[in-house]
């Protein structure tokens, strides 16, 4: 069984898999649905998922687009944690966490933008004082 | 005048200058007394043996003699002690330089020691570095990447109940290669293929969209590492945890459950 020869185009094909699949991974309703079915539980899941780990080297890290799902990949190499997922509770948590991150950027860009727009207001209240001086 | 040890065995046994000198005083001692004495006697009466004091002389004389060799003796013997002793003195010094050196070389060696250690370090974090190294390019083209589909990033326009997430979404899962494995014969060599587990969802659509987080630019050529295709087997090396009640589990359990179906 071990050290078949594949072609090519199914070396291809298992590439594409792969890719998707270590994507989903970044979904923490997917991991709970894994994990309640017991999945996580199996040995030959848990060793797919190491073997899954050669997605963090650059060459193959450039093909992701959701590269939140390297984390969570490292996160499930550890049993504690794909014992936790199967409480729906916790996958929720991270779901809102891993939003709540997702919004950070946009959260700081609007806080600048009203920092920026308030010290304008700032300076301008000042140019009409002096033109009511002048009128009076 | 230094003495000589005697040694224990009896029949080498040599007389030290020292002793030699004070047994010949002894004896010129003795005889001279003898002497005096047969000449304060030969005043008041005649000589009992005759040629007495003649041999009396004689011996005195020869005593006198050794006497004089011993002297001599002696002040040679204090000539090569004093050498002896100008020469341990030397002894001593080059054994002090000796010393010196050793510490020193001791140093030297700790401190080149430590160098090369602190080089080797260097060395290593280098090698390390130049493995994790990418041009900047790339990089600057990776994060437009991940940026433009707002995958790391939310939308700025983003409020709770866009469907919009930083990871794939349900929808997305199923229109791609693995959602739609139960549609395709499987390979049936990794009868645990996870994708089964997606399948288990029922699949509404046919029509597959194809989200750009799926299709990789496969004209790079690039294909994933090989593996013995055996999950089964323990891999090599350790696992980040105790993974006592994992083992515990029987591993030939390997058929997926796949509720479809």
């Amino acid at each position: 069984m071990s050290g078949f020869m594949e072609t090519e185009e199914q070396a291809r094909h298992r590439f594409q898999l792969e890719l998707e699949f270590v994507q989903c991974l970044a979904n923490p309703n997917y991991l709970n649905f894994l994990a309640q079915r017991g999945y996580l539980r199996e040995k030959p899941f848990v060793n797919y998922l190491k073997y899954l780990l050669y997605w963090k080297e650059p060459e193959y890290a450039k093909f992701l687009k959701y590269p939140h799902c390297l984390h969570m990949l490292e996160l499930l190499q550890y049993e504690h944690f794909r014992k936790e997922l199967v409480n729906a509770q916790c996958t929720k948590f991270i779901d809102e966490q891993q939003i709540l991150h997702w919004q950070h950027y946009s959260r700081k860009r609007t806080r600048l933008q009203q920092a920026l727009a308030e010290q304008q207001q700032q300076h301008q209240p000042q140019a009409p004082s002096h033109g009511n001086t002048t009128s009076k | 005048m230094r003495k000589r040890g005697e040694t224990v065995m009896a029949a080498a046994a040599e007389k030290s200058t020292k002793e030699k000198l004070l047994s010949t005083l002894d004896d010129i001692e003795v005889l001279s007394r003898e002497l005096i004495e047969m000449l304060a006697l030969s005043r008041t009466q005649k000589l009992p043996q005759p040629g007495e004091d003649t041999d009396i002389l004689e011996l005195l004389v020869q005593r006198d003699k050794e006497f004089q060799e011993l002297m001599q003796t002696a002040v040679e013997q204090g000539e090569v002690h004093q050498e002896m002793q100008a020469l341990e003195k030397e002894v001593e010094k080059r054994d002090s330089d000796i010393q010196q050196l050793q510490k020193q070389l001791k140093e030297a060696e700790h401190v080149l020691a430590t160098a090369v250690y602190q080089a080797k370090e260097k060395l290593k974090s280098i090698e390390k570095a130049r493995k994790g190294s990418i041009s900047s390019e790339e990089i600057i083209k990776y994060a437009h990447r991940i940026s433009a589909s707002n995958a790391v990033c939310a939308p700025l326009n983003w409020v709770p109940g866009d469907p919009r997430r930083p990871y794939p979404t349900d929808l997305e899962m199923r229109s791609g290669i693995l959602g739609n494995m139960s549609n395709m014969p499987t390979n049936g060599v990794n009868g645990h293929l996870p994708g089964d587990a997606l399948a288990a969802g029922r699949l509404p659509d046919i029509l597959t969209p194809q989200y750009p987080w799926q299709s990789a630019d496969v004209s790079m050529g690039i294909l994933p590492p090989h593996h013995g295709n055996d999950f089964g087997l323990e891999p090599p090396g350790h696992n980040k945890e105790n993974e006592d009640d994992v083992e515990a589990m029987s591993t030939d359990s390997s058929s997926s459950s796949s509720d479809s179906d």
